[in-house]
């Protein structure tokens, strides 16, 4: 469904043309329309915004949006309506545009759906080498920040609206200041970035203007990864993981498949070592030591709790195991560094980046000894830095030396370390211009502020970790008249053509070489890469003499306690470093442990809970939990917070996740969390020791979307290990209710099996759901968010459990009682188990025979479909759901505002009147509205109040791909979607491939040969519902050597002390279970 | 003991029957046949008493409050209660269930009671069924406003449609429509009824013309002929037998709404007899709920005797019984029936964390008419009285408890959740009750709240084989 993207530009040639006298006389007016960046009109798009007004520029961006021809535009009066068509555009048919997402350390490919003008949907490309087309949620959500009615929106300087000429126009007079100063009192601070363009303009500037000076500062800053790599080898280089090389892999607090940065490759080579179609399979081992339940802990096999000051010590404890070959005291480290060692070459050591560079140097030698370089790590280049850090701006800040400094990107007002105090720093320079999306702490105290334009808004490009070149390419206008971080370093480079477009592309040029430079650049953007030009692998001499260094570091840190207790700063899940913080669908997304939304919490361990008697209520009052309120104590710093009991926690020790308590924020993220930048310092980054922790007295109200997390024996997920695995790959179908006591069968027969005739032998829809490659990253949540038009619903509406996500992730926890000795600390070490749980699609489906007005129905094809127009709301479908998993909208959510859901258009006339004259409306406002109605997907319907709503196995997607086939089959009559042509958004985002959508006519289909699996199971298969949606079992690899090891999991245990083993009974092997797909059955004879 | 009075007075010569075939008078003292009818009439051609504005108007303002809250559910939508995720019903069809429950006890009285020839119902059978009626009216309500959107709540109604888009005909909330739709129609024609040879005696004394004409119009022409007589009884019993199934069904349909779905404690074949048993049993309660006051705020004490409540006294024994054998067999068969579940779900009721609701519910309606077992609980007539307002409570905590308990913990942990009312649940239902009282004091003070004719049939006066029937009986 690609299309080639607009022709570029022809350079001028040829006679001259003239548009008007003006034009030919070179007038100063003429001159500045020309400049313009936007045609007249576009630039007045500042509030309030009219809808017609804004439908116009969207319709002007859609045509020119791709091109970037700044000076050329048409008036917009022709464009509208279509007078004449552009050549290749289908009204009505969506186009995907291959674009990237920056990040810190690299960038994503991306490959945007794009319905009239608007980009809706982002997708990964799946072109790219180095891609499978998943993505993380942040990409997945990013899109939302596009149509952020409370991002900034215009140019500001001293706080008072100023034309974007203007601030423009001052870029260009520092510009010429500079180059009488050579620099001198000029800094720059920049968030990070791969850019190859803003590198080179950077250099440019170095080059110019030799006393100014760069800085580079991230909240979050991943870079201690290429510091550890470029000292332990000497030369400028960054460390990637292979994880799909890795059997054995050893984190030490790298929270790689979560907070760490370009986790969601990471998951797909995680879930690459845990695919497993047979008994004699592989499968990868996962050792993690980590202070906090995170992600990657919630995955691994085996899993020590420790503070994140005594990472350290573990870290050098390998190390004397591995390197030395020592023999260490403690068996958990001990056996875990024997595995290592037996797997040369196939293991993997990871640090956080939470660690100090000691314990990424101490990584770094393990790597070594254990042969990793080369095989599971490759060293890649790494561009010499010659950046200062925050602390040093901070330095020259107070020493009087900055005149003018420049932030791109960053809110160090809100996220610098505490000590530096930089809200007053700041001030001590001249003047401060910031250019950042939002109008945020760092905006109120700079001189200017310019709105940056969104990454789907403007020319850039970046350097993927993989090392290629990929475009950023502008699928709209800037919607609020934008600038790019490119674009103000090309005005300061002092360049004649700050055209981002230009720059971009001439760092294309001297990137590319040699060649038809037009076709290249077509090509490039076509294919959203730089093909055969990725940056190769180097290989380097380990410089052993680090390890020594790096032990010399580390000492004995002492053991947090009761009243020394350790504060660990964690990336959030949902608001990253605080940047997507109004950001609704991240605020709404769980995270994937705790579960809370809409807020940080002070995570302890239940020990550390009991000791400092702490709770929060197993059971809510009035649908709130209550916590306890506490303040946490470092260094006279303080901040309150409510308390969250989460079981694998180290203890006494304390996490509190960044990004939330902002001051200055849109609608969304206001009253959030709370800041916990305010503990953190520069000297410790990573986590604070000697914390105090006091009740106020008071409590705080945290809303969590799962308010029950334990499995209570129930074969919901169905889990073993793998030598249990190996002696019954069909374990998981023993854990049926019905391998017990057969049932009669219904009362009703199957109505397929009574009219096979009903079915379509064309197309029967299914899915399987893989939940040993699972890792819960949230990824699918959000694109199924994007895809279906979900709606947000706000804090006060979760905790009453109406979320709307018709994808959840449901995460249990599951201990076992006496194995670490007595039932107090069980919950300490649980085991944890994610499951993406979403509509089964049963071919008996229980809502459909409640449902009294015949909403929701069967199709031919297997799907259980929902006609919104038809409910009337009785809830009865919900409730006769098991799985629970179709959604109610018990208000207007897409209508009015969230926190005045309950307001009564009775309550007030005008609103009364608002309401009989434009019902459709709803009473949210109007900028939101105009913004909100954007981001929609137009082939899925916006549903209103009082309808039920759930998963439809994206039926958009499937009209679609079957309607283009039937055009492709024309009278061949061969109109069977093939293998391959399109998925679900959920499946489509999975980065780690877990979940495979497809067709189960086709016996080649891959969701065939999955269900054909030992380890397919349905959940609550014994209620005969036969779910279309399967899941494969998971199956865990513990080393039977580790002192925490199980002869089964946890969960199994729980289930086998309820129900019997599973591993000893058979299955009756005459029975169809619910697990085959109808066609199996069929191919078997069914009953 | 009552005999010795009756002689007394008479002052007919009255032959002594023996005392083993004498049975307890259904009119007490030896009342007149004109005295029955000036007793009933009197309630609603005398002055408005006091005590009626003083229970009307509140009624009244709870009626409103209950309207007010429905178009603020209505224009705001359903999440103003407290339902959730995994909670899709609670307060909404609790209310429903109990007042439909309510409403069996009228048609029991008026059609079982009246093919099994038991001469007691006449002085009760009137009010219970305007009771019916009212009940009827409130359940209606909350089916009709939990639907997410109201206004297309006829898509119920199998009506044709341009589309051919039919109701979904095995769906248990369909039946409801039919069933209960089925119950009020008959229930109100069964009343109506019964109502026509009094509407005949209101409009022969009214003393106004508009109360003339308007008791004239609904009387039908009813002139008391023999021929009259001989439609309406014939009429009165086919209703009768018509209405009998109905009393089954309706509740036995409404507990399909649950029987029929796989939620564990709703999935249950216990629950259709269960149902009507609980049915009748909370039906019976509010007859005595509401007449046990009445009769004596009215002085009809000589009509709605001792033994009229005593016997309803019985039938709470005998359904409480009933319902508490229920909820002992349910988890008897959670537990025989091996379905780890189904266990849990009725663990989870007794122990979990609507364990109050569940305790509530077993000491209303278990324990408290264990109690009419003692013939003195049976006839002191504050003691049933307080009693029966237990069983009121504990029927409404029985359909709290099957609907939330189950709904709140079913088969996926991760999906659990608790429900909480908000202020429009309670004030929605305590305002269903302004609706129910208003619309019964409407009927106390307009229409003869006790069946005039059928009382008077069953009084000796009326039998002319009886020493004081016939002519003897003097001034009728």
């Amino acid at each position: 469904m690609k299309t080639i993207p607009p022709t570029c530009p022809e350079p001028e040639t040829g006679p001259r043309y003239w548009r008007s006298l003006d034009h030919l006389a070179e007038s100063p007016e003429f001159q500045q329309w020309v400049q313009r960046e936007f045609p007249a009109g576009a630039s007045e798009f500042t509030d309030p915004v009219s809808r017609r007004h804004f439908v116009k520029i969207m319709s002007a961006s859609f045509l020119l949006g791709g091109l970037g021809l700044t000076g050329c535009r048409k008036p917009e009066e022709t464009i509208i309506p279509f007078s004449k068509l552009p050549e290749d555009y289908i009204h009505g048919v969506p186009r995907f545009y291959a674009t990237a997402m920056p990040t810190r350390t690299g960038a994503i490919p991306l490959l945007v759906k794009s319905h009239e003008g608007r980009p809706i949907k982002i997708e990964g490309n799946q072109d790219h080498p180095d891609e499978n087309g998943g993505t993380d949620h942040y990409a997945q959500a990013s899109i939302l920040n596009l149509y952020d009615p409370d991002r900034a929106t215009r140019y500001t300087k001293g706080g008072n609206s100023v034309s974007r000429e203007i601030a423009v126009d001052h870029l260009g007079e520092i510009s010429r200041g500079l180059a009488t100063t050579g620099g001198r009192g000029f800094a720059i601070l920049a968030d990070r970035s791969t850019s190859a363009s803003r590198l080179r303009l950077q250099n440019l500037i170095a080059q110019k203007f030799p006393q100014s000076k760069w800085f580079s500062y991230e909240a979050i800053d991943f870079d201690v990864h290429r510091q550890a790599a470029t000292i332990a080898f000497g030369q400028p280089s960054r460390p990637v993981e292979h994880f799909e090389k890795a059997a054995v892999i050893l984190s030490l607090d790298s929270d790689f498949i979560g907070s760490e940065e370009e986790s969601y490759k990471h998951c797909r080579g995680f879930a690459q070592g845990r695919r497993i179609e047979k008994p004699t399979d592989a499968l990868n081992r996962l050792y993690v030591v980590e202070p906090v339940m995170t992600l990657t802990g919630s995955n691994a096999d085996h899993r020590l709790r420790r503070p994140a000051s005594g990472i350290a010590q573990v870290a050098a404890q390998f190390a004397a195991a591995i390197i030395d070959k020592q023999n260490v005291e403690e068996k958990w480290i001990a056996e875990c560094a024997k595995d290592l060692l037996a797997n040369q070459g196939k293991a993997l050591v990871v640090a956080g980046y939470r660690q100090p560079l000691e314990v990424h140097l101490l990584a770094a030698a393990m790597n070594n000894a254990l042969g990793s370089y080369g095989k599971t790590i490759s060293l890649m280049p790494a561009p010499p830095t010659k950046e200062g850090t925050l602390q040093d701006l901070a330095l020259d800040l107070n020493a009087g030396a900055v005149e003018t400094l420049i932030i791109l990107g960053g809110n160090p007002a809100y996220s610098a370390p505490a000590d530096l105090n930089w809200p007053d720093i700041q001030k001590k320079a001249r003047e401060v211009i910031h250019l950042s999306y939002y109008e945020d702490e760092t905006a109120a105290i700079s001189t200017w502020h310019l709105p940056a334009a969104h990454y789907l808004e403007s020319w850039g490009d970046a350097i993927t970790s993989s090392g290629t070149l990929v475009p950023v390419q502008p699928l709209i206008a800037p919607i609020f008249n934008g600038i790019t971080d490119i674009e103000v370093l090309a005005r300061i480079a002092g360049l004649n053509d700050t055209n981002p477009h230009s720059v971009v592309r001439e760092t294309f040029k001297i990137m590319a070489g040699e060649g038809n430079l037009d076709n290249q650049w077509k090509k490039f953007l076509h294919d959203g890469f730089l093909a055969g030009n990725s940056a190769k692998p180097i290989t380097a001499t380990f410089n052993n003499a680090v390890v020594g260094q790096a032990r010399q570091k580390i000492q004995a840190a002492p053991a947090p306690g009761k009243e020394q207790l350790e504060v660990v700063f964690c990336r959030d899940y949902s608001v990253d470093d605080g940047r997507y913080i109004n950001n609704g669908w991240l605020q709404e997304l769980p995270d994937p442990i705790t579960k809370l939304v809409w807020d940080n919490a002070i995570c302890i361990s239940p020990k550390t809970a009991r000791e400092l008697e702490l709770n929060h209520n197993a059971l809510p009052e009035n649908g709130k939990f209550h916590n306890d309120k506490v303040e946490i104590e470092v260094g006279g710093r303080k901040v309150q917070g409510g308390v969250w009991i989460l079981p694998g926690m180290a203890d006494y020790t304390i996490a509190v996740s960044l990004g939330y308590g902002r001051t200055k924020t849109g609608r969304v993220g206001k009253g959030t969390g709370f800041n916990a930048y305010a503990l953190r310092t520069s000297g410790s980054p990573g986590w604070s020791s000697g914390a105090k922790l006091r009740r106020t007295g008071e409590t705080y109200h945290l809303v969590t979307t799962q308010e029950h997390g334990m499995m209570e024996g129930r074969p919901i997920i169905r889990e073993g290990n793998l030598e249990q695995y190996r002696k019954k790959p069909d374990f998981a179908k023993n854990m049926d209710l019905e391998a017990h006591a057969p049932n009669a069968g219904p009362i009703y027969k199957h109505p397929y099996r009574e009219q096979p005739s009903l079915k379509s032998d064309v197309h029967q829809w299914g899915m399987v759901i893989d939940l040993n490659t699972c890792v819960g990253c949230n990824a699918c949540v959000v694109a199924c968010q994007s895809e279906n038009n979900i709606p947000i619903v706000g804090k006060e509406q979760v905790s009453k459990g109406r979320e709307m996500h018709w994808l959840r992730i449901d995460r249990y926890f599951s201990s076992s009682p006496g194995a670490h000795g007595g039932n107090a600390t069980a919950a300490e070490d649980p085991q944890v188990n994610n499951q993406p749980m979403l509509c089964q699609h049963c071919e008996s489906a229980p809502c459909e025979s409640v449902c009294p007005v015949n909403a929701t129905v069967h199709d031919e094809e297997g799907l259980n479909l929902m006609a919104y127009n038809r409910c009337v709301g009785t809830r009865y479908c919900s409730n006769n759901c098991p799985y629970k998993v179709r959604r109610f909208n018990f208000f207007d959510y897409n209508r009015r505002p969230l926190d005045k859901l309950t307001d009564s258009p009775l309550q007030s006339p005008s609103e009364l009147m608002r309401w009989f004259k434009k019902p459709e409306e709803g009473s949210i406002p109007q900028d939101e509205w105009e913004l909100k109605k954007l981001v929609k997907n137009p082939d899925v319907t916006v549903r209103m109040r009082g309808v039920m709503e759930k998963c439809t196995f994206c039926v958009q997607r499937i009209e679609g791909a079957k309607i283009a086939q039937k055009v492709k089959a024309g009278a061949s009559g061969n109109v069977r979607v093939p293998e391959g042509t399109f998925t679900t958004a959920c499946a489509q985002a999975c980065p780690a491939g877990a979940i495979v959508f497809g067709n189960l006519a086709d016996p080649d289909s891959a969701v065939n040969k999955l269900k054909a699996q030992p380890r397919n199971y349905s959940v609550l298969g014994f209620l005969d519902t036969k779910p279309r949606l399967t899941y494969l079992a998971r199956i865990r690899n513990p080393n039977p050597a580790m002192p925490d090891y199980y002869d089964m999991p946890l969960s199994l245990k729980e289930y086998s002390d309820h129900h019997g083993n599973p591993m000893d009974t058979h299955a009756s092997p005459d029975r169809d279970h619910a697990h085959g797909t109808e066609v199996k059955a069929e191919q078997k004879g069914g009953h | 003991m009552a005999q010795t009075a009756v002689s007394q007075k008479s002052s007919v010569e009255v032959i002594e029957t023996p005392r083993e075939l004498e049975r307890e008078p259904l009119v007490l003292n030896n009342r007149s046949l004109g005295w029955i009818s000036d007793q009933i009439a009197g309630i609603v051609e005398g002055k408005t008493p006091w005590w009626w504005w003083a229970a009307f108007v509140p009624s009244v303002l709870g009626m409103f409050m209950c309207f007010g809250c429905i178009a603020y559910l209505i224009s705001t939508g359903v999440g103003v209660w407290g339902l959730n995720h995994p909670v899709g019903w609670a307060w909404d069809i609790t209310n429903f269930v109990f007042w439909i429950g309510i409403g069996h006890a009228g048609t029991l009285i008026s059609a079982v009671l009246f093919l099994l020839r038991q001469k007691w119902r006449t002085s009760i059978n009137r009010a219970a069924e305007a009771m019916t009626l009212f009940a009827v009216a409130c359940a209606g309500i909350f089916p009709l406003i939990h639907v997410g959107r109201i206004w297309f709540a006829w898509w119920l109604f199998p009506l044709p449609n341009s589309n051919d888009i039919w109701p979904q005909f095995r769906s248990p909330l369909l039946w409801d429509v039919f069933a209960v739709s089925t119950y009020g129609t008959v229930s109100l024609l069964f009343w109506y009824v019964g109502l026509i040879p009094d509407l005949a005696t209101m409009r022969d004394r009214a003393k106004t013309k508009m109360r003339k004409f308007a008791y004239g119009l609904f009387a039908l022409g009813w002139s008391g002929g023999n021929r009259h007589w001989s439609n309406y009884e014939k009429a009165y019993l086919l209703l009768a037998g018509l209405s009998t199934p109905l009393v089954l069904s309706v509740h036995s349909i409404v507990s399909f709404d649950f029987a029929v779905s796989q939620v564990p404690g709703w999935h249950t074949t216990i629950f259709p007899p269960y149902f009507v048993a609980g049915a009748i049993f909370s039906g019976f309660g509010m007859v005595l709920t509401l007449l046990v006051p009445l009769r004596t705020i009215c002085k009809l004490q000589d009509i709605i005797t001792v033994r009229h409540v005593e016997l309803m006294c019985k039938v709470i024994l005998a359904t409480g019984s009933i319902v508490g054998y229920a909820y002992g067999m349910e988890f008897f068969i959670a537990w025989y029936g091996g379905n780890p579940y189904e266990l849990y779900a009725f663990k989870n009721r007794a122990f979990g964390p609507y364990c109050w609701a569940y305790w509530a519910m077993i000491t209303c309606n278990v324990i408290s008419p264990q109690l009419f077992w003692f013939k003195w609980c049976r006839t002191n007539v504050v003691f049933v009285f307080i009693v029966s307002i237990f069983v009121n409570i504990g029927m409404w905590f029985e359909r709290f408890v099957i609907i939330v308990t189950s709904l709140h913990r079913d088969y996926i942990p991760a999906n659990w959740g608790y429900f909480s009312p908000t202020w429009v649940d309670i004030l929605t239902f305590v305002g269903s009750f302004g609706l129910f009282m208003t619309l019964f004091l409407i009927f106390m003070r307009f229409l003869p709240m006790i069946a005039i004719s059928e009382v008077k049939g069953v009084t000796p006066q009326a039998d002319p084989h009886h020493p004081l029937g016939g002519a003897k009986g003097g001034h009728h």
